[in-house]
């Protein structure tokens, strides 16, 4: 185990040594959260609501998928297809490493200084703008959100990680990245909460593994799901994330067996 | 003594690649891009041979011989296509069991495992807990390995800041820190200037003596080869085609001698290539290719006939050998 832990750590050191790469990042993820929160305190009034938000509870889903954006979709696996290009993966491959659990590692140094950054500057940002969020108070909401952002987190690596492996076939790891990353906002409900859409296409959506990286975890912070909705959501994102496990299991035996070990 | 057991054996191994072909220029990327065209190619047809514990091989091919292919086999890097016997220290290379994981070490000379933004001492305590070494063995080996090749000043320097031959050196022992049964290293010298090259080739016959471990090395340097390895496979186009001991390879593939003199005065060439063929004539140095059991008898007559200054009897160079037998295998 604890060579895992010295990956995570040595990743965060790595994140040190580019200090100002991994500013910019945190400056952009800000500039994110601040449109959007301006976008939404222009359209809803303070007494007003849309939908059956009102202004904080909208504030507060907005700041929150600012917030969760950087735990669940800061995730470096997506070298994971430039190391199969290269070749680097057989550096991995001769050593007795499990590589998947060792990008894991590799994501939760990223995400520790992620958060320890995000922390700062919510804090920073809430002095600042005093913004009328929704603090939930009840322990089991906030044990079913803790619970919903880890199967968020590791749905996610799994599905980033199958993009990865792309490249056991195709060099051309980006294109699909490209495209998936401009629909993973708007359906994760990055952009505004999604049962705010006809309730045709939400219905749809609900079954859909993506539903599950942002909006779930932070219907449940507010406090707008029943057991019943929490459960049967737990219940579709398991399954989602069992199944992304085997696929990416599947797919890296199939890859490994066709890969070539090419590089420089 | 104890008979020696097989580390390695192989038996008719064949790697074959899809490899995708593309016609130069736009039309052909077009055209490649709706109907792709793909090729195999033999990069391993076939190939037997079985190594010693504690032995040192050489294997010699120009690029693109199927060395590095067969090397991947045999770490289990590649699956191979076919293989009537494929197996090092008893397990299949493919399967990666971690105890055979433990027990060898490939170092690529193009590919790093170092961590590139930190120092070569992080990756080392990386590999220190990825194979389980204890931490008395790992301070021991550790120290002999950075005595070895005196890198003491740079363990903590980051990785990118390290000269080429600095960091081939921590790939080194960052690959050597769990004392691999069976090593392999794939062109460790490419890149390196001489001096450097020197020092690895020492490194690594210490290393083959010290620990008695098996180490299979590539090379299109044949002097690493020459300095090393006393066993050769030369193999070209997927096939072996000599496996043995350097001295016979030369005495199968080039019975001549390389006589060098250095004349007093000019000679004729016509007088020179009475005693052998003139290989290289430079007044006032000339070298001459004679049949190696007749060199004697030749030196002899050179000295009473020709104004010698000096005189000096080799071998065969090692590289016109090596294109001998690719030559006679064509």
């Amino acid at each position: 185990m604890k060579k895992y832990w010295l990956v995570a750590k040595n990743t965060w050191d790595e994140t040190v040594t580019y200090r100002f790469n991994f500013v910019m990042w945190r400056v952009r993820t800000i500039l994110q959260l601040l449109t959007v929160y301006f976008l939404w305190l222009a359209v809803i009034p303070k007494d007003g609501s849309f939908g059956t938000y009102s202004q904080s509870l909208m504030l507060t889903y907005i700041f929150g998928t600012q917030i969760l954006f950087s735990f669940v979709f800061a995730s470096r696996s997506y070298n994971v297809g430039d190391e199969i290009n290269l070749g680097n993966l057989s550096n991995f491959l001769i050593r007795p490493i499990n590589y998947f659990a060792y990008w894991f590692a590799k994501d939760l140094g990223d995400k520790a200084m992620n958060i320890v950054f995000a922390t700062g500057e919510l804090t920073l940002l809430f002095l600042i703008l005093k913004p009328p969020l929704f603090i939930q108070k009840e322990l089991p909401f906030i044990l079913f959100f803790i619970l919903a952002v880890i199967l968020a987190i590791f749905m996610y690596f799994f599905f980033n990680f199958l993009l990865g492996l792309i490249a056991f076939w195709s060099p051309e790891v980006w294109a699909p990245r490209f495209i998936f990353y401009v629909l993973i906002n708007f359906v994760s409900g990055g952009l505004f909460p999604l049962d705010v859409l006809p309730s045709a296409i939400f219905e749809k959506l609900i079954f859909l593994p993506f539903t599950y990286m942002l909006y779930f975890p932070l219907k449940i912070y507010l406090g707008q799901l029943s057991t019943s909705q929490i459960l049967s959501g737990m219940a579709i994102a398991s399954v989602w994330t069992i199944v992304f496990y085997l696929i990416v299991k599947l797919v890296w035996q199939a890859g490994l067996k066709v890969y070539t070990s090419q590089g420089r | 003594m104890a008979e020696s057991m097989d580390v390695i054996e192989v038996k008719n191994l064949v790697k074959l690649y899809q490899v995708f072909q593309k016609e130069p220029g736009l039309f052909g990327t077009i055209k490649s891009f709706f109907n792709r065209r793909y090729e195999q190619i033999r990069a391993v047809n076939g190939i037997s041979f079985s190594i010693q514990e504690g032995e040192l091989v050489g294997f010699i091919g120009p690029n693109g011989a199927g060395k590095t292919t067969t090397l991947k086999c045999l770490t289990g890097l590649l699956y191979p296509t076919s293989a009537d016997k494929l197996s090092v220290l008893g397990f299949t290379p493919v399967q990666r069991k971690p105890q055979f994981l433990k027990s060898i070490a490939f170092v690529m000379g193009q590919k790093n495992q170092l961590w590139w933004d930190l120092p070569p001492m992080d990756t080392f305590y990386l590999n220190k807990e990825i194979y389980e070494i204890s931490d008395s063995q790992f301070k021991k080996t550790l120290g002999e390995l950075v005595e070895l090749l005196d890198v003491g000043k740079i363990l903590n320097i980051q990785v990118k800041r390290l000269s080429l031959g600095q960091r081939m050196k921590c790939e080194l022992i960052a690959a050597l820190l769990h004392l691999p049964k069976v090593l392999f290293l794939d062109e460790p010298t490419i890149g390196l200037d001489v001096v450097m090259q020197e020092k690895l080739r020492e490194f690594v016959k210490n290393y083959n003596e010290r620990y008695q471990s098996t180490i299979i090395l590539t090379s299109h340097y044949m002097r690493d080869v020459q300095a090393l390895a006393r066993r050769v496979i030369i193999i070209n186009h997927g096939r072996i085609l000599f496996d043995g001991f350097l001295p016979s390879l030369i005495k199968r593939y080039a019975p001549f001698k390389l006589i060098t003199l250095v004349l007093k005065n000019e000679v004729e060439k016509t007088e020179l290539a009475k005693f052998g063929k003139i290989k290289n004539f430079d007044y006032p140095q000339v070298v001459l290719s004679v049949k190696s059991q007749d060199a004697k008898k030749i030196t002899r007559e050179i000295l009473a006939n020709l104004p010698v200054e000096d005189l000096n009897i080799e071998e065969a160079d090692i590289e016109d050998v090596i294109r001998q037998v690719f030559i006679g295998n064509k």
